[in-house]
Parts: structure tokens; C-alpha cells; sequence
């Protein structure tokens, strides 16, 4: 042993463990990073309303079509509102939310986002790749200008989000119970659920709390609007940047 | 007998280590960020394309509206023809010229098509031609989109170069890829320049 760490031995196993260290560093290290990321929301579930456009009635509502619509396609739209886009263009914005948060099937790319910034003062579809081909930029434009903006132009966000959704859901193909929506009066009575669908609700609510406790349910996500187990999560589609912006 | 033994531990400790050492430094590194530059590069023909491809109709809608504005029209047209007729070598990503006349190119292309987009203002009839709002939205998003192509091309350029660039990486590929080399990016302050913002 003596004779291995003498003369140059000792020279070549010192540059080798220097070029290793240096491996280790690098890869430990790694790269910096290359650009500057905006600090996105958490997403909490399908709707994610930052900027607190949306009332709870509302907001389960949406859920729950979104969540029927994912079932029935396995393609994810979410809706966002942001507080402010933090000098982001939106369109900027937009592509790098839906990339962080992969929204849709991966590979697939099925996903779209609806974003709302009331700050700025702009909306923006935001489409995956996949869903490019039927969910064109010039049918996000109308959907925008037409079922959008002038409710938001009114200051009724609510509407204006209310009617994009539908307007998208209804191009990707879903319509569901979607038709004459209209935000309800405040105080009028929500219709109740037939009998058996309340049994099962009661079912799977105590089914639900029963096996995870009753304060597992996660904000923003109601017992309508999760999947049978874990919370709602991106499948990890990606964007580049498709789809349609508008002001008001 | 010992002093053989001794040899022969070292042998196998040093080549242990050896194979440590390239295991840490990730020899596939330098061919596997070369073909996320090459995606990223078709990614970018590929959005070029179509903005290209949306430009005769277009010209042809706007024509129809706001013929005295032929000058304006033209400018499209021969940017259009210069931008595709461009014979791209296939070593263009590491050969700064071609790269840059590339670039010069579709940026033309887009300043002329923001030009027309300016001039169009003064037609309301062509502004409230649904053909022409369609295209528009259309062009809009292809612009968009070849912003983010460009974006998403110029860092996995920045990977790649950095890894060819810095120590393990050039090592690695100094004994294992001799052929790499430093491939050419945009810089994003021209794409400033040349995107159209186009307001309503």
C-alpha cells in the first residue's frame, strides 16, 4: 500500500480524484437556471380563483362540469383567475402556467386554460398542443369576444367565466348540463338532487370522510369535483402558446 | 507475489474509479441535448411555416378591401418569397452566417406583416370581415407560437452549449464527440423588435 501513494501514483490519482470531484459537483450543482420563472398559484383544483371572481355556488359548479368533462374525454380544462400577471405578458404567462401545472394527458397534450387577470384587465384561452386542431386561435377569439367580454365588460365576471367555460366545453365536445347558464339570484333555492343521487352522495361522503378524515378535502375542490382518490393534478400535457387573448 | 497483488488491486480500483468518474459526468449528455436542439429547431421551421402559409390569404382578404395599399401588400408578398426560397444548408445551426440571414429574413417578414396589420386600421369594413378577424386571430396565435418555439429552442441551445462548453461536458466530448460544436441562437431583443403587437 505504501508504494501506491508515492511519486507518481500520487500525481495521477490526485488529477483523477479532481476530475471526479469535479463530476460530483457538477452534478450536483447541475445548470443554473436559464430564465426567470413567474410564481404561479398553487393548483388546488380545477378552478383556481386567486383573485376571488368566483362564489363558492359558482366555483363547485364550474368544478363539476370540468370534472364530468374530464371523465367523459380525459381532457383537463382549468379555470384560473390571477391576482396580477407580474409583468408577464399574458400570453407569456399563459404557456408557462399550463407547462408548470401540466395541464392535460401527458403526451397527449389535451389540455386548455381558461385565465382571467381582472388586474390587467385581459383574458386569455390558453390551448395545448393537442387541442390546437379543435379548439382553433380564431374559435378562442369568438368564444372571447363573444361570450366573455361583455359580460366582463359589465363588471359580472362571474357571467363571463360562467359562459366561456360552456362555450369551451361545448367546441371540445362536452356539453353536459351546461345549457342557459345563468348565475342564479342570490337567495333563490337550488334545485335538490333526486332521492337515490342523495343516498349516494351521503354514501360517499361518509364513505369519503370515514376513510381519510373529514378535513382532508382540499380548498377550492369539492366532493363533486375530486376523482375517486388523490387530489386533481396536471397529467403533465405541454403548451406552446396556442389560442387567443382579449382585453376589456 | 504481494507486489503482484497489489498491482492488480490498483488496476481494478482505478478502473472502478474511472467508471465512476464517466458515470457522474453523464457521456450521453452532449447526443441527447443535440437532439433536444434539433426538435427545438423543427419546432421553429415548423411555426415559421405557418405563418408563412397563412400569409397568400391574407394578402389576397386585405387586397380585397384596401387595393391602393399596394405597396404595403407587396412588401408581404416579396418578404413571404424571400423567407421561404431561403435554401437552408443542413449545417445551418452551427454556421453563423446562414443562421443570420435566416433570422434577417423572417424577421422581415414580420415587420412587413405588422406593417399591413398597421395599415388595416383604416378600412373598418376589412376590420369587421370575419374571414379577415380569423385570419388575424390566426396570425396573432402563430406569432405567439413562434415566440415560444424560439424561446424553447434558445434554451435547449443554451444546454447544449453550456454542457459542450463547461468542464466535465467538453471533456466528454472532447474524447467521445469531437464532431460537436457550439450551435448558433437567436437573440430575443430583435424578436422584440419584429413581434407585431397587434391591439383591438
Amino acid at each position: 500500500m505504501a508504494r501506491f501513494i508515492r511519486g507518481r501514483d500520487t500525481y495521477i490519482w490526485a488529477i483523477r480524484s479532481l476530475a471526479l470531484l469535479l463530476c460530483a459537483i457538477h452534478s450536483v450543482a447541475g445548470h443554473p437556471g436559464f430564465a426567470a420563472e413567474p410564481k404561479f398559484p398553487q393548483l388546488t383544483g380545477r378552478v383556481v380563483d386567486e383573485a376571488a371572481l368566483l362564489s363558492p355556488p359558482v366555483r363547485e359548479r364550474i368544478t363539476g362540469w370540468l370534472a364530468e368533462f374530464e371523465r367523459a374525454s380525459k381532457r383537463q380544462l382549468v379555470v384560473v383567475t390571477v391576482k396580477d400577471l407580474q409583468g408577464y405578458p399574458i400570453e407569456d404567462f399563459g404557456y408557462r402556467l399550463g407547462r408548470a401545472w401540466g395541464i392535460g394527458e401527458k403526451d397527449r397534450n389535451t389540455g386548455a386554460i381558461l385565465l382571467v387577470a381582472p388586474k390587467e384587465r385581459e383574458v386569455r384561452i390558453e390551448i395545448g398542443y393537442g387541442l390546437e386542431g379543435e379548439l382553433t386561435d380564431a374559435i378562442s377569439r369568438a368564444i372571447i369576444e363573444k361570450d366573455i367580454l361583455p359580460a366582463f365588460k359589465d363588471g359580472n365576471y362571474e357571467q363571463g367565466i360562467i359562459n366561456g367555460t360552456a362555450a369551451i366545453l361545448k367546441v371540445l365536445g362536452w356539453e353536459g348540463d351546461t345549457p342557459g347558464v345563468t348565475v342564479d339570484a342570490p337567495g333563490s333555492a337550488q334545485e335538490l338532487p333526486p332521492i337515490p343521487l342523495l343516498i349516494l352522495i351521503i354514501l360517499f361522503v361518509i364513505f369519503r370522510f370515514g376513510r381519510y378524515g373529514i378535513f382532508t378535502g382540499r380548498r377550492g375542490r369539492g366532493v363533486w369535483g375530486a376523482r375517486s382518490r388523490g387530489g386533481f393534478s396536471g397529467g403533465g400535457g405541454s403548451f406552446g402558446g396556442g389560442g387567443a387573448s382579449g382585453r376589456w | 507475489m504481494v507486489h503482484t497483488f497489489f498491482r492488480r488491486a490498483r488496476q481494478i480500483f482505478l478502473m472502478m474509479f474511472f467508471a465512476m468518474g464517466l458515470a457522474a459526468c453523464d457521456i450521453n449528455a452532449v447526443p441527447r441535448y443535440d437532439e433536444d436542439t434539433k426538435a427545438a429547431w423543427s419546432e421553429v421551421l415548423n411555426q415559421y411555416q405557418r405563418r408563412a402559409d397563412l400569409v397568400p390569404n391574407l394578402v389576397e382578404t386585405v387586397a380585397g378591401f384596401a387595393r391602393q395599399e399596394k405597396e404595403t401588400l407587396t412588401a408581404v408578398v416579396e418578404a413571404r418569397s424571400k423567407a421561404t426560397q431561403m435554401q437552408l444548408p443542413p449545417d445551418i445551426l452551427n454556421n453563423p452566417e446562414a443562421f443570420k440571414q435566416f433570422q434577417q429574413n423572417q424577421a422581415a417578414l414580420g415587420g412587413a406583416l405588422a406593417r399591413l396589420l398597421v395599415v388595416v386600421e383604416k378600412y373598418p369594413d376589412l376590420k369587421s370581415n370575419q374571414n379577415f378577424l380569423s385570419l388575424q386571430s390566426q396570425l396573432e396565435g402563430t406569432e405567439n407560437r413562434i415566440t415560444v418555439a424560439r424561446r424553447d429552442y434558445i434554451l435547449s441551445v443554451q444546454k447544449y452549449n453550456t454542457e459542450l462548453r463547461t468542464i466535465p461536458g467538453r471533456w466528454v466530448a472532447g474524447v467521445l464527440y469531437p464532431e460537436a460544436e457550439v450551435k448558433q441562437t437567436f437573440d430575443i431583443t430583435e424578436q422584440a423588435k419584429e413581434a407585431p403587437r397587434v391591439k383591438f
